[in-house]
């Protein structure tokens, strides 16, 4: 199946990486979200990364006008009535996707795949309010969405054929895709958030500092960044939101979410997008150079 | 004997359809932004108006269709049915070491092709969709690959092999392949004709300036060292591409800037050579007139550019053990006298005595050196179609001949 059109749903972070990434590769792609203002911030938020992506000579302005010229923003769902293939990144809060969902059925054609971003939510949920869970699948795209591998998601009615179109168009944007059955948090989200809490133990627990912590990890184990800075890039917020479900979901003490963890997110000390969190940022998100914040908090 | 040449590209298909009688191009034309609802055909009839067509082509074979139509279009067309059309070729760009010589295509062939996906990314995808394409449509007609590594595959072992460790030859077959074969081809075949010599007694070398750019060795009619190596990268400073360059600088530039495999590989492709330098453009007319106007940049861009060809044609002349003739081809080296005679001047030392004069005449095949010049200098358009068309009948000469001994 060659797609061409695709409808992406929600222009926050990873609807706007995964725009700019599908412009690139060549398909053409409709964002939508609910206002004007939203969609905006979103075009801005496009050109910034690949403004980033000329700067590292990735690409070149005739490239990059290309690749905007391929993107068209709307705030009408209506608007995805010819796209070929459609991913959600919106909230991640399983009514509003349902809700997503049940009014995309209605507007899409009807072959068309649904693939939501999620990284925790069931996709048979989703696919349970539609008349398409047979073609409703999960395409999780890791944050930068230019990392290399994407977790596809098979819901307990997802088909063969979906699954099989859903990864050759991973696969035709240069990524890889790994095969998951439904479980809470797939492969990643699970593996990667009590690596997360265990550093905020650590730290909190004074077994070292927030740099030792992540100088260790970082050299020991070939990370580009340490835990504590990926969980700052992640947002606070969204790792305590993503621990707290796999907390509920399997019931199990490690997915406890660190009390240290919990008393940032209440200080609105979220990370990048707040300046600070476990590390202090600049504007421009770039870490700043050491300071005595695991003493302050 | 009618031949249809097609060029394809991953958006864009170059076609030009051949009467071998006498080698005349009986029509000619280009699909642009293929993939796109907006695609553009533009075709000329040899003798009638040039037709452009707007319209949604999504793929190759939609696309060749489309050419295939017009061609035979009553009033636009040059021929009366597709069922003339003896032979097609195509240019395919890598043939790894598979291919010393144009092959007529079957299965085999496309699985190299396709193998050879890995050494011209860019190119030999598209190539092998048109094959598909034509396979579709013409079932019958033969179909030939003209290769533009298959020029130089007459390189000996000491010119292609780089001097890193063995195993990665062995292992990846990382070695000097080579590109522009079929130009460097052509137009040195050219200039032995127009010397009036066999091309087997002659020490010729090419410099196949466009775009892309690479400059060739070539005696007694063989390849026997050029300037592009395992990737286009290598050799010549080009519009967009560094050339040469020291590994180890790039590896510095990598750490240093945290650049991926992916950015590095733009970053000398896309960003370097005269646009790099110059920061103005990779297009030398640009360049020539910002440098008329003074710009230092633009200079030193130039400078860099005439430098390292004058480099490579004194290495090539001592690789070759001297030299009978030094031909320019493709965008610049037909269009720049500028650049032909930065290069050029004070190479006496190697028999070259230049004459400003023919030089700088609007004459578009011709010889630009000195009647006394013991080193003969020309300027001859390149015809990779030709050649491609030459080949393409010859091949497929050969099967009919051993079709009809079968039955």
């Amino acid at each position: 199946m060659d797609l061409h059109r695709i409808g992406i749903v929600g222009a926050g972070t990873m609807g706007q990486g995964i725009a700019e990434e599908l412009a690139g590769k060549g398909y053409d792609v409709l964002l939508a979200d609910k206002t004007p203002a939203i969609l905006e911030e979103s075009k801005q938020g496009i050109e910034l990364i690949l403004d980033r992506k000329m700067e590292k000579w990735a690409i070149t302005e005739a490239e990059k006008r290309v690749a905007l010229g391929r993107i068209t923003l709307s705030t009408q769902l209506m608007d995805l009535g010819d796209v070929e293939f459609v991913i959600e990144t919106i909230t991640e809060e399983l009514d509003a996707k349902k809700e997503l969902f049940r009014t995309l059925d209605q507007i899409c054609q009807k072959g068309v795949i649904f693939a939501s971003n999620t990284s925790t939510l069931s996709i048979t949920e989703m696919g349970a309010v539609t008349y398409r869970s047979d073609r409703t699948i999960g395409l999780h795209f890791l944050n930068p969405v230019s990392k290399g591998v994407v977790e596809i998601i098979r819901g307990l009615k997802t088909s063969e054929l979906t699954f099989k179109t859903a990864r050759e168009f991973v696969e035709s944007i240069g990524k890889t895709g790994v095969e998951v059955f439904e479980s809470p948090g797939f492969i990643t989200t699970r593996l990667i958030m009590p690596l997360l809490n265990e550093s905020m133990y650590a730290l909190m627990e004074g077994v070292a500092s927030a740099e030792g912590i992540d100088t260790a990890m970082r050299l020991g184990y070939e990370l580009s960044r340490g835990p504590l800075e990926m969980a700052d890039r992640m947002g606070l917020d969204s790792v305590l939101v993503a621990m707290e479900r796999l907390f509920r979901d399997f019931g199990d003490l490690k997915f406890r979410p660190c009390p240290l963890l919990r008393k940032l997110v209440r200080a609105n000390h979220l990370g990048v997008k707040t300046g600070q969190g476990f590390f202090k940022y600049d504007e421009a998100g770039n870490k700043l150079p050491e300071e005595k914040i695991a003493q302050t908090v | 004997m009618k031949i249809f040449v097609l060029n394809c590209g991953s958006s864009s298909i170059k076609y030009q359809l051949f009467d071998m009688k006498k080698e005349t191009v009986l029509a000619r034309g280009r699909v642009e932004r293929i993939g796109m609802d907006t695609a553009v055909l533009s075709h000329r009839t040899t003798g009638k108006e040039e037709v452009k067509q707007v319209a949604s082509i999504l793929e190759h074979t939609a696309a060749i269709k489309k050419v295939l139509a017009v061609l035979t279009d009553p009033k636009a067309g040059a021929i009366q049915s597709v069922d003339e059309i003896t032979a097609v070729g195509h240019r395919v760009v890598s043939g790894g070491e598979h291919f010393s010589e144009s092959v007529l295509i079957t299965d085999e062939v496309k699985t190299v092709i396709k193998q050879c996906f890995d050494l011209a990314p860019l190119h030999n995808p598209p190539n092998l969709m048109g094959i598909n394409a034509i396979e579709s449509i013409l079932p019958e007609v033969p179909q030939v690959a003209v290769f533009d590594t298959a020029f130089h595959s007459s390189m000996p072992p000491c010119a292609f092999l780089y001097a890193i460790p063995y195993i990665l030859y062995k292992r990846y077959r990382i070695r000097r392949y080579g590109f522009h074969g079929t130009s460097h081809k052509y137009v040195t075949t050219r200039a032995a004709q127009l010397m009036k010599r066999p091309v087997e007694d002659l020490k010729i070398i090419s410099c196949h300036l466009g775009n892309g750019a690479s400059i060739t060795a070539v005696k007694g009619g063989k390849s026997v060292d050029t300037t592009m190596g395992f990737t286009p990268v290598e050799g010549l400073m080009m519009g967009t591409r560094s050339g040469d360059l020291d590994p180890g600088a790039l590896l510095y530039v990598m750490s240093k800037e945290s650049l991926g495999v992916g950015e590095a590989n733009a970053m000398l492709n896309k960003h370097s050579g005269l646009i790099g330098v110059s920061g103005i453009s990779g297009d030398m007319r640009e360049i020539e007139e910002e440098m008329a106007a003074g710009n230092q940049r633009a200079r030193d861009a130039f400078d860099m550019f005439v430098y390292r060809i004058r480099k490579y044609i004194g290495a090539y002349a001592a690789a070759m053990g001297g030299v009978d003739a030094v031909v320019f081809t493709a965008g610049v080296g037909e269009n720049s006298p500028a650049v032909r005679e930065q290069v050029c001047r004070t190479l006496e030392c190697l028999g070259i005595e230049f004459d400003d004069e023919k030089n700088k005449n609007s004459e578009k095949e011709k010889e630009i050196s000195k009647p006394s010049s013991k080193v003969r200098v020309f300027v001859i358009p390149t015809n990779e179609e030709l050649v491609i068309a030459r080949d393409t009948m010859e091949v497929a000469a050969r099967v009919t001949e051993s079709r009809r001994e079968r039955r």
